[in-house]
């Protein structure tokens, strides 16, 4: 199962809530969430470091360190994947501080495709690696915008509050990365309208 | 140099990949010791904490007696003196 991300309503997100409320208490109230974040939370991690192993451990800390502090959970209007998705994010980030490696994106060529709109006769490899040179180019901040806005699906709020920076920052962190890709590639980006 | 390496994956994520790896019984059960060593540790902390009290305590305490009887012995020469 590939890992995009439905948009929830606030109903929905209010409801899952509910749901977290009676985790605190209530470890098989916790499973319904760990069944339904899994798959997104461990397909996040696998992106991160192309390993299905580590993607694997990591994602199993990820949802232990989430037990463990559930307790400490705030609600702040936003689905309960966002506060997964941090600390996945911490966790990714400790893993690299201890292995001392370079940090790997792994991009599906078919996300690549979805991410430019683009007439298929003008689609050819040599596009497909000069846009690969330019991500491995951006930094790296900005590249993790990036991958949470379009790969993941995330909108502005939960990235700020994923990367613990002010949703203004990340949408100006996004647009001039956008800027960039167009100016470069002279192509017209799937989020323009 | 650049930061970061990226990969290209020309054929979608396997579509039962994750489920070699998805046991929440596990999860539970490591959360379980998480937090017993956790309350083992501030049991521990806590009698950590209150042996040092007791042995500022009793330092303290040593040190008055020790205080005491030598301003007593200092009394007791300057009368014997006088």
């Amino acid at each position: 199962m590939s890992a995009s991300t439905e948009s929830m309503t606030e109903e929905e997100i209010l409801k899952e809530n509910e749901l977290v409320e009676r985790s605190r208490n209530d470890s098989r109230a916790f499973g319904e969430l760990y069944e339904k974040y899994f798959d997104r939370i461990y397909y996040f991690l696998l992106r991160q470091t192309d390993d299905e192993e580590i993607a694997g451990d990591l994602c199993s800390q990820t949802f232990v360190n989430a037990l463990n502090s559930l307790s400490r959970y705030a609600f702040r209007g936003l689905p309960f994947s966002a506060w997964l998705y941090k600390i996945a994010s911490n966790e990714v980030n400790k893993h690299y501080r201890k292995s001392k490696g370079k940090k790997i994106f792994s991009i599906e060529e078919i996300k690549v495709r979805e991410l430019v709109d683009r007439s298929d006769e003008d689609w050819d490899e040599e596009i497909i690696q000069r846009l690969l040179t330019y991500l491995k180019d951006l930094p790296t901040d900005m590249l993790q915008v990036l991958e949470l806005r379009f790969f993941e699906d995330k909108d502005f709020k939960e990235i700020a509050f994923i990367l613990d920076m002010t949703e203004s920052g990340a949408k100006m962190r996004t647009y001039r990365a956008l800027d960039k890709l167009r100016k470069n590639f002279s192509i017209k980006m799937k989020y323009d309208e | 140099m650049s930061k970061h390496e990226i990969r290209l994956r020309r054929q979608k994520f396997g579509a039962r990949g994750s489920d070699r790896f998805r046991n929440y019984s596990e999860v539970l059960q490591r959360h379980e010791r998480e937090v017993r060593l956790r309350k083992i540790i501030r049991v521990f902390t806590f009698l950590f904490i209150i042996m040092i009290v007791v042995m500022l305590i009793v330092i303290v305490v040593r040190v008055e007696k020790r205080m005491d009887k030598k301003s007593s012995q200092i009394e007791s020469i300057n009368s014997s003196r006088s």
